[in-house]
This record gives C-alpha cells, structure tokens and sequence, in this order.
C-alpha cells in the first residue's frame, strides 16, 4: 500500500474529489470537512428519519399488522 | 493541474524518486471498479455507524427536548389552571405524568396515541388502538395501557426489565395521584398479542374488572422481536396539595 502513492489515480471516487478540490492541502482538509458535516447533516435530518420507519429496530406496540 | 502535480510530487519524492514512471499510467477500468467497489463498501458501512449513533443518541437529544418543551408547557397550564373548563380533558398535550422509580428516569409525559409519531416526542402514549386504553380519571373500571420507546427517542422504557413485582407505578395529573402497584411481568410476548391491553388482562391471572395499567415495549433491546409487558393494579389515589408532595411511593 505504500508503494502506491495516493495521487496516481488508483484512488476512486474519495481521490477523484480530493484532486478536484481547489486549494493547497489545509483548503482542501478544510473543504472536505465541511462535506463531510454537510453529508452526517443530511443525512441526520433527512435520510435517517425516513429510513428509520421502514426498519424493524424500535416497534414498541402491540397491534394487530 | 501539472503544477499541482509537481509540488505533490516534490513531497513525495522519498516514496516516488525510485519509481518507474511506467507504474503512474492510468489503471485499467477493472481497477477502478474494483477501487471504487471498495469505497462504496467502506462508505455502507461508515453510514450504517452513523445509523447507529443517530439511533441510539441524536434521536435521544432531539426527543428529551421536545418532551422537555412539551412537559413544561403541561405544568405551565396545570399551574395556571388552564385545562380547558371544568371537566374537560386536555388530551393535545400530556395528560399527566408517569413516575416510575425502578426506571430510575424520572417523570414521563403522557399523550394519547401510540403512533410513532407520537412516541418519538420522547412520551409514553396511551393505546387508542387497537384497544382503547381506559383513563384512570374517568373512574371507571379498566386497563390504562401504555408504551414507549425502549431504546432511541427518548428511550423512556429502556428499563423497564428493572421494574419488579411490588414496585410502584404512579401516574400524576393535575390533581391525583394514582399508584399502581406492579402484580404481573411478561419478559416476552409476540407483537401480536393484543390481549395484554384487555380491559380485564387474563395472562396476568386477573379475572375480576379493576383498575389496571399496562406498561409495554419492545424486547429485546435495540430489537422489536418480542414484546415487554407490566401490570400493575390501582393501590390507592391520593389529592395532589399545594406543594405537589410526591406520595410516599416516590419518596
């Protein structure tokens, strides 16, 4: 894994966005933190409550379905 | 880009000096699909992690505030007497607040519905369907049954396999206090069975009419294979005073 270096294309899509951001290291850490808490806030707000219905984890009544 | 490339280059010149320039060609399609197979994997499952997070805690934070708002506002009214007229139930917000000292978690607002909706808020919510749950204000005979989350939004019954036969149950309205006195467990019933709401719950040996409650939710934990189920019986209804002292069975 050492001998390959990180930039060389091998990467897939995480790398592929790494080179794409604009910046020196510290802007692109920067902006890549700012996806990341963009992403866990989509997902916090939008998509876990709308999965979370559709999952069998936390049925607490007794019904007749 | 070259330039970006030159100075990556410069700082990896240990790692990359010796290499052959043969070996930075682009890889073939199958390496990239297999590369980005890969992360798509490591993506799943650092979201199935967060799944996890946001359903054991944030949904706690967000539903401890939103019952927190909802409880206060339900002493607020109690307080100012507010209850909409004499008589009249005030079922939009809580009716009243559940005690429970084996859960050791405090007061749990009570609402009418056990939707999810509901629930989520972080309240124990009293069975509308598919028995209607009987309300210990309204005096009459019946099972006050209810359920509540067991872990995630709120988790207000997480530890209801704590509570054990004797253990008091006390429900606070505005101006009773009704102490229930747990008679019967079920650690594990199907989903479907919706007897243990009767009015009169056999499985817990009763056959008489009284004034029961019924507490349920899911078992095991972080799953809802199986059901949890509590019954106590109505030991006595003391008037809430001026100072709102708890009965002897919170102190």
């Amino acid at each position: 894994m050492g001998l390959v270096p990180w930039y060389d294309g091998r990467d897939g899509m995480y790398g592929w966005i790494w080179r794409h951001l604009p910046g020196n290291t510290w802007v692109r850490a920067l902006i890549s933190l700012v996806l990341v808490v963009a992403v866990v806030y989509v997902l916090f707000q939008y998509v876990f409550p709308w999965a979370e219905p559709l999952l069998p984890f936390n049925d607490v009544t007794v019904d007749n379905q | 880009m070259a330039a970006t490339t030159d100075t990556e280059h410069e700082e990896h010149t240990g790692a990359s000096a010796s290499r052959p320039s043969a070996a930075r060609r682009r890889p073939g399609p199958v390496a990239m699909a297999v590369s980005v197979f890969g992360e798509l994997l490591i993506t799943a499952g650092l979201v199935l992690g967060l799944f996890v997070v946001y359903s054991l805690w944030w949904t706690n934070v967000v539903a401890d505030r939103t019952a927190g708002k909802q409880a206060d506002k339900v002493r607020d009214d109690w307080a100012h007497g507010r209850d909409g007229g004499p008589g009249a139930l005030d079922t939009k917000n809580g009716i009243g607040f559940l005690h429970v000292p084996a859960m050791k978690n405090g007061e749990v607002l009570v609402e009418k519905g056990t939707s999810s909706k509901i629930l989520n808020d972080g309240v124990a919510g009293y069975y509308t369907d598919p028995v209607k749950a009987v309300l210990p204000m309204s005096g009459k005979t019946g099972n006050f049954s209810l359920a509540a989350h067991r872990d995630g939004h709120g988790a207000k019954f997480h530890n209801i396999d704590k509570i054990k036969k004797g253990d008091p149950i006390v429900f606070e309205t505005k101006d009773k206090w009704y102490v229930y006195k747990v008679y019967d467990i079920l650690p594990e019933t199907s989903k479907f069975n919706v007897k243990v709401l009767s009015q009169v719950p056999k499985e817990s040996g009763k056959k008489k009419p009284g004034h029961y409650i019924t507490l349920t939710t899911c078992t095991p934990v972080y799953t809802s294979t199986y059901r949890y189920v509590v019954w106590g019986e109505l030991e006595r209804v003391e008037k809430v005073n001026a100072d709102r002292t708890p009965p002897k069975a919170l102190r």
